[in-house]
Parts: structure tokens; sequence; C-alpha cells
């Protein structure tokens, strides 16, 4: 079908006033999702599954999408204001967003994110609209030794996340990888690290690990003081509330580099956006003029992040779609959800159903709209948050993080790893460890070891496949560039520094 | 005379009422608890919603049945759940497969099948084995035969140790002599794109799943792990008509908590009894592509101990370490 | 005399992560290390164990050794021990909720936050921590059907 045609025509679904609703309810109720911690897409979808089968299924995709992309936009918001990551791909938000705000730029911090969300969202739906087919089955091509090369891309940013101590950085990294590693091992179905526990099998949570030490830590760390006065400075007047001209032209290539990176890395099934997040947070980082800044609360921090998790939405959608391969928990609901409306999810599913197809392409433009729309605004209502005195915030910072992780599982054990956490994000900060690379070996840990055996196992044990294929090939070199950039660049000033010296 | 056959037939009529008053025995009086080991979405919770809403469409329970999703431990997080719930006559669960196969493996595993009160078994699941479209093998012995040709070199995407694939994997080398390797992945996702990206050449696929695919023209199948011929692929041989002595049964079914009363066992066997007889099973079982494998909790039990003694041996045989 | 400090806390550190990096490795033995198939469960770690011994060696030998002129930012011990009172309060609230159930062990907790942590009026501290549970209580079961931990209370 042709693009434009189709997408006329799925505006003229879209804009019905029946599915306008629908969108609405669903990004209104995504962003209320990812705001709270360990309440997700995949659980909301799921609970609203039963009431779908009362509309067409155009209108409950639009909706549940709404949900699916909404979420992502609501996630920055805790994230930004306490430190608390609402979804698991907004901790990397936590970085730059939360000293941010502790600068007093926590509405420029949410500003940013929303529009560096609605950039990257409206790319994502144009690269679902214009590459898909091609690009799922560029997708295909990439197998296990394509995701290690990409993990291990990931891993690089250890040494720009590094700040002061690369070995503590690299401490902090390993800590996080064995994390990542308890539980059931997926190939010989041995245990491991667990204890004994049942409980353990499946390895700890993400999200409990985030709150615990992001939040927890963070919150922990400012008790020690009894300092009275607001936790964070509040800005006055509209125009600190929002990004100033300088920080919106700093973020330039952000918002692109966010855009394509979420998107490429959302459309490899099983990559997920917390990995998009830090590899665009670190790409940003590497061509910075500043790296150093990062961390302290740079605009472009918050940016690349935002917008990579959210064109990522689009990404993940392509498989789907194109070919009814789930890339991640919620799409695998979503593909459950068409099962049950009675379409059949795979590759000739936008064939036979193109007026779904389109309706939810156009809803998805529509979506990001009303996203921006609804968001910009609330900004004052959130900053309002910071004024609350810090024996009010804290408490509630408990609560949210005990209530959020409990909503996961229902298990008491993992409150208990909450806390246990909790006190390892404590002490992290008070010996200097940095958070983000244990955060980074938790995330890829998992992918990096399952890619490198199968791909060992494809190749019987020849460790030249993974750099026979072209495309990990190129992706390995491209890590080991970003290992050693800094020391160009440290190289590059001195060398300068010589020619100063000797003129 | 004709006064005392009355009596007679109303002693008849009067015992029988009676009796049946006896066999009305239990009857729920709040909602069911169902317990799934699945998130929203996954297998064992779609079957149970359906279940639910089943139940209420053909009016055969006075009450609602209540979705609970217990996941962890690959089922493990439900068995302790339901063992916990001792004598609780309100509480169901689902199992599948792996109900069977992980307390074998696991030390953690506090539970088995048996520790727990089995009901009925519901369904067979099939599944097909299933080869890219341009690959050279026309059947499954064409597959095994390269397999014999160049050992381990031919590859199979899978998931698990322990999955039904695996299980196929093993019982299928056992019984030919021929050896390839599995590739484990942990979404179902992935393994297809496995497959169609040309990584792995074979792979144990759900019907549901491989009839998108085969109608866009990007796999082929090549052998059905089924007793009989599916309705959508009468051209496939089945893995015994392709000469393949090798049984897999997948299976779902229904269980609940230790220590129930044998008058709730006999319940609860009657009303899923009584569901699989209704169009609206016998649609969902087409729909699904399952086969009907009713077996009330006499000889439920006893499968599970025969299944559990043969899965037994495949993992040990397959260098699985087997704690029980 | 801070200096010193510093350099100690990197030195503990340094051995517990050398320690752990032992723990990780005699694990990682108990394990295959690389089966007919490829690599096994112990592969990983072994390898990430290692890494984590020879590094953390790093780590200490490098406090060992640092130069006691530089200025680095000290430790200060003093006020952990408030923060370990916070924690410990956390913990018995988290230890209790089977029995008392979160809505009361969270209107407990926060009276602790206001009126300990923060020295604030008795009266202050009952008001937040009412405020504070009421807010949960509307907002996660009532509006949201997030269920909070339950107590043997029910509640």
């Amino acid at each position: 079908m042709d693009i434009i045609s189709g997408l006329l025509q799925g505006f003229a679904v879209a804009l019905q006033p029946l599915n306008l609703f629908w969108c609405f309810v669903g990004v209104l109720l995504g962003t209320v999702v990812g705001i709270l911690p360990g309440l997700g897409p995949p659980a909301t979808i799921a609970m609203l599954l039963p009431l779908t089968f009362q509309m067409s299924p155009t209108s409950a995709i639009i909706m549940l999408a709404g949900i699916y992309y909404g979420a992502k936009y609501g996630g920055s918001t805790t994230s930004i204001l306490l430190n608390v990551p609402g979804e698991s791909a907004s901790v990397v938000t936590c970085f730059d967003g939360y000293q941010m705000a502790r600068k007093g730029r926590a509405g420029a911090a949410l500003g940013i994110a929303a529009i560096a969300s609605f950039i990257a969202g409206t790319v994502g739906v144009l690269g679902l609209m214009l590459i898909a087919p091609p690009l799922a089955k560029f997708a295909l091509s990439f197998s296990s030794p394509e995701y290690f090369a990409l993990m291990c891309l990931g891993l690089a940013m250890v040494v720009l996340l590094a700040g002061k101590s690369l070995v503590k950085a690299l401490l902090a990294m390993l800590v996080g990888l064995w994390i990542a590693g308890m539980g059931i091992d997926l190939f010989s179905s041995t245990s491991r690290f667990t204890f004994g526990h049942m409980e353990m099998l499946d390895g700890v949570d993400f999200v409990v690990v985030a709150i615990g030490v992001f939040a927890l830590g963070e919150v922990l760390g400012n008790m020690e003081s009894r300092e009275e006065g607001q936790m964070l400075p509040v800005p006055k007047g509209l125009r600190n509330l929002l990004p100033n001209v300088e920080e919106l032209k700093a973020c330039r290539f952000a918002f692109v580099n966010g855009s394509v990176i979420g998107f490429l890395i959302g459309v490899l099934p099983g990559a997920g956006s917390t990995i998009a997040s830090f590899i665009s947070y670190g790409v940003e980082k590497a061509v910075s003029k500043h790296p150093e800044k990062f961390g302290t609360g740079v605009p472009e921090g918050v940016a690349a992040p935002e917008g990579a998790n959210n064109s990522e939405t689009g990404g993940a959608l392509v498989p789907l779609l194109t070919l009814g391969i789930p890339g991640s928990g919620t799409t695998a609901i979503l593909l459950a959800a068409f099962v049950l409306w009675g379409l059949k999810p795979g590759p000739l599913m936008i064939q036979d159903n193109p007026t779904l197809f389109w309706g939810l392409v156009a809803s998805m433009y529509v979506g990001n709209v009303m996203l921006l729309i609804l968001n910009l605004p609330l900004i004052p209502l959130f900053a309002q948050i910071l004024k609350l005195p810090v024996y009010v915030l804290y408490p509630i910072i408990f609560g949210i993080s005990i209530v959020g992780v409990y909503s996961v599982s229902g298990s008491l054990f993992d409150v208990w790893m909450l806390a246990a956490f909790g006190l390892l994000g404590y002490l992290m900060r008070k010996l200097d460890y940095p958070a983000a690379p244990l955060i980074l070996g938790l995330v890829l840990g998992d992918g990096m070891e399952r890619a490198l055996r199968q791909s060992l196992m494809m190749s019987q044990g020849d460790l030249s496949i993974l750099v026979s294929r072209p495309i990990s090939a190129v992706m390995l070199s491209l890590a080991v560039l970003i290992l050693i950039a800094p020391l160009f660049r440290k190289a590059n000033a001195w060398r300068i520094r010589m020619i100063d010296e000797q003129a | 005379m004709r006064t005392r056959i009355a009596l007679m037939l109303m002693a008849g009529c009067a015992a029988a009422g009676a009796s049946a008053v006896f066999a009305q025995g239990f009857q729920p009086s709040r909602p069911i608890e169902f317990v799934v080991h699945t998130g929203p979405g996954g297998g064992a919770d779609v079957q149970a919603r359906f279940i639910a809403a089943a139940m209420e469409k053909e009016n055969l329970l006075p009450v609602r049945m209540q979705v609970n999703n217990k996941t962890g431990g690959g089922g493990l997080t439900a068995m302790a759940y339901l063992a916990e719930k001792k004598g609780e006559t309100h509480v169901v669960a689902a199992f599948t497969g792996i109900w069977f196969t992980n307390p074998l493996m696991r030390a953690e595993a506090r539970f088995t099948m048996k520790d727990l009160t089995p009901i009925v078994r519901l369904v067979l699941e099939p599944a097909m084995v299933a080869v890219k479209n341009d690959a050279p093998y026309k059947t499954l012995k064409d597959f095994i035969d390269a397999a014999k040709q160049s050992p381990g070199q031919l590859k199979q995407s899978g998931g698990s140790i322990g999955s039904r694939d695996w299980i196929v994997r093993q019982l299928l080398m056992k019984n030919t002599g021929a050896n390839w390797a599995f590739i484990s992945f942990p979404g179902g996702g992935e393994r297809i794109a496995a497959l169609l990206g040309g990584h792995v050449n074979m792979m144990v696929i759900e019907p549901q799943e491989a009839g998108e695919h085969i109608r866009a023209g990007n796999l082929r199948v090549v052998a059905q792990i089924s007793e009989q011929r599916l309705p959508p692929f009468p051209n496939v041989p089945t893995l015994k008509e392709a000469g393949f002595d090798v049984h897999v049964p997948q299976v779902r079914g229904i269980i609940a908590p230790p220590g129930i009363p044998r008058e709730v066992i006999a319940y609860w066997e009657g009303v899923f009894a009584k569901l699989v007889q209704t169009a609206t099973w016998k649609k969902y079982l087409e729909d699904n592509l399952f086969a009907d494998g009713f077996q009330r909790s006499a000889e439920l039990n006893k499968f599970i101990d025969e299944y559990s003694e043969t899965t037994r041996g495949i993992l040990k045989e397959g260098g699985i370490k087997v704690v029980r | 005399m801070e200096d010193k400090s510093f350099k100690a806390a990197d030195l503990w550190s340094g051995l517990a992560l050398a320690a752990l990096g032992v723990f990780i490795i005699m694990e990682a033995r108990q394990w295959e290390f690389m089966g007919p198939d490829g690599p096994g469960a112990g592969f990983f770690p072994l390898g990430y164990g290692i890494a984590m011994v020879a590094l953390s060696a790093a780590l200490v030998i490098a406090s060992v050794l640092r130069n006691p002129s530089r200025t680095d930012s000290a430790v200060n011990w003093r006020e952990t021990g408030r923060v370990f009172a916070m924690w410990m309060a956390l913990v018995v609230a988290v230890a209790t909720l089977k029995v008392s159930g979160f809505v009361i062990n969270f209107a407990v907790l926060t009276f602790f936050i206001v009126a300990v942590m923060y020295r604030r009026p008795p009266l202050r501290a009952a008001i937040v921590a009412a405020a504070c549970t009421a807010g949960f209580y509307l907002v996660f079961p009532l509006a949201l059907g997030v269920s909070l931990p339950a107590g043997m209370l029910g509640f």
C-alpha cells in the first residue's frame, strides 16, 4: 500500500472521536504508570485486556500502544525529581536529571525530557512507517555474535561513566555482572549463587537494585545531616521552570542521537530500552566537548537517554508488526492481545490488516502530540513537589519504593533485597564507588554472557566468529575506539600544551 | 400388591433422591482462586482466563474464578504457594510440563506434584518441526541424515534445558544416533528470529506461530509432534508416521492444594468433565490446535508417575543433574 | 589523620571485594568451565571473579602506596551513625510487615523519621505520619488497585 494513501487512511481512523478518546486514555494511563516505580506497561496492559474485548481491535491497539510509549514519558518524572527510576529505562535519566534538579533546574530537566521524548517518539513512528520491512530483514541478520558485540559496546561505556577512579568503576561493574548472573543458568540448568533460596532462582530484579541503590542510597546519604530546608531548590518564575535557549541548543545533537540509537536498538528483539538509553548516553558523552561535566547535570545527559527510550518503542513495534516476533515484555503481551482479538500476528499481518497498521501509526503521531501537551504544563505542578520539606519527602520515597517493589512480584523477599541494596547504595556513595557502572553491569551481564555462549556454541568454540562477521566486527571496533577515545583527547591536550610551552 | 410396588418405587425414588443430595456434597461458596505460574499474557495465564470465562458462559460454577499470577522459579513459586494452602477447597492451579521437570532439576524446589492434589489432565499440546524455506531438508529424515553426516554441526534453537524442545532433541538423537547442537534462547521471538536469519537449522515451534510464517513462505514444516495429523497440516507426517517412535506429550491440566477431601476432588473432576464436553471447549481446542487429553485424577496420578520417571531418565542421559 | 581514614576505606573495601572475588572463583570452580556444547556455567563467573580479585588487589596496593601529601577528601564517619539508625528502623519496618502490615509500619516509620531523625515536635510528626499514610492508602489500593503488603490484621 502506498505510504501516503496509507497514512491518510490512518489519520482518518486515528482522528475519529472514539479513537482519539482511547488514545488519550492510553497515554494518560501510561504516564501515570510510568511515574510509579515498579508498576509497568506489561502488567497494566494485561490488566486491561479483558476490557478490550468490547472494543474494535484498532481502538484497542491504539489505547494499549498509548500506554506503552506514555509510560516512557512518565518514567522520567520521578527519576529527575526524586532519583527514583520510574521504569528500568529511566535509570540513565537519573544521572544528569537528578543533578539538574539539585542545581535548581528541575523544570528545565523535565521540559527537556518531554521535548526529547516527543522528537524521538515521532522519529520512531516515522521509522516504523517508512523503513519497517527492510529494517526487519536487517534485524534478522543480527545473531548472537552481533548481540555480544553490542553488549561490549555497552560495557565500553563504563570507561566513559567512570569519573575519577577507573578501578572502582570497573569493580562496581563486575559486582553488577555478578548480580546479573544470579539465578538459573539458561544453558546448563545449574543454579548459580542462589544460596539455596527458591526466590533467587529468577535472579534479582533490576527494579529492586535500581531503586535501592539510587533512591534509597540517596535518601540515606542525605540523612547524614539534620539540616532543615527543602530538599532541592525550587526555581521561581515560569522562565526558570522551562528549559532556556542555551540548554535546548546544547541538546541539538542529543535529540538526533537518542532518536536514532533508540530506534535501531529497539528493532533488535531482546535488546531493550535500558541498553538503548545507556548507549545513547555514552555516545553523547563521547562526542561532547565537555565530557567531564556529564553526571553533574548537563541537559544533553537527559535528552539523549530520554529520547532513546522513547524511540525504542517505535523500534520494538517493527519486529512485532512485520514478523510477529515480540522483542520485549510489553510487545510479548501485545502479541498475546493480537491473538486474543483474532488477528494473526506474523509477516502477513500488515498486509491483512492495513487499516489497523496505519491507524496505529497515525495514532502514535497524535499520541506523541497529546503527551507533549499533557506533560509541559504539568511541569510547574510537579516541581512544586520539591517544595515539601525533606521529612515529608523522604518517608514518601521510602513508601513508594516499598510499594513499587512489592507490586512487581508480591514477594516480601524482594522488599528485603531492596533494603539490602539501599545499604549498598549508601556504602557506595560513602566509599566513592560510582553506581552507574553497577547498573550497567547488571543490565548487560545476562545478555552478554548469553550472547557469548550462544556464539561459541554456534561456532563450536571458534572465537573468530566474533570478528569474522562484518557487523559484529564493526561494533567491536567501535567499542575499542570508544575505550581509547579519552586517551586520544588526553594525548591531544598534552600535545597542545607542549606546543604552547615551546612557543 | 400394587401398594407394595408403589411403596418400593417410592422408596427407590427416595433413595435416588437421597443419594443425589449426598452427591451434591461440596459446592463452592466464594470466588475460586485460579493460580497460574506465568505472568499476564503467558500461556498458562491465557488458558486460565479462557477457562474462567468459559465456566461463566456455560454456567458450570455457582461462583466466579479469579486468576492469580504467581510467577517465579519456573513454576516453583506457584507450587510452593499451592502447597502452603493445605486443605483449601477454593483454590486450583493450572499446571504445564515444567511442573514435572523443574522439581527434578532444582534442589531449591520444596515441593513436587506428588505433594499436591492432581485433579484432571485437560489437553495435549502438539508442536511442529520447522526449517527455513530454502533449507535442503524436505523431510525430518533429511535433516537427521544430514546431522549424521556432520555430527554437531547442525543447530536447533530452543528453550532451556528440560523444556520440551530439548526433550524432543534428546529422544530423537537417542533414537537415531545423530547428533546436533542445541542453542537456548530465552524468548520464543528470538528463537524464530534465529531460524529465519539462518543462524540455526531447525526448531520445534508451536503450530499457531508456524501457521503464519508458512503462509508468508518463510518456513517449512517437516514433521508434527502429535498423535494424529492436525487439520491445518494434512500433508505433514507425524513423528510416528515419519518412522520415529518418539512420544513427547506436552500436557496441561488442573491441580489443587494438598489435603482436600475426596468429595471436593470428585466435584472438580465433574465440573471439568462437563467443561470438556461443551461446544465452547471444542472450539477452543480447534482454534488453538490442542488435542483433547482428558484424564481424571486416578489416571492422571498414574501418568504423573510414569512421565516423571521417563523425564528423569531423559535428563540423566542428557547429562543433567537430577536431584530427586 | 583525614587522609589515613580515606586510605583505610579504600583498603577495607578493596579487601572485601577481593574476598568476594575469591568466593566467586570458588563457587565457579564447582561448575563446568567448558562443556561439549560450549562454555559452561562456570565460564563467565570464573572470568569476572578473577578480574575482581585482580582489580581489588590493585586498589588495595594503590591505597597503601598513596602519597599522603595529596589532598583527598576524607570519609566522614561521624554522621554515619544516624544513617545506620535510619536503616535499622527500615529493617525493623520490613521485618514486621508480615505481622503489622504496611499501613501501620509506614505510619510508625514516618513518625520515626520526622520526630527522631529530624527532631520535629511530636504533634507535627503524628500529623505528617497520618497524612502520608492516608495518602498512600488512598492512592494505591483504592485508586490504583495495587495491594499494599498486608499484616495479620488484614491490611
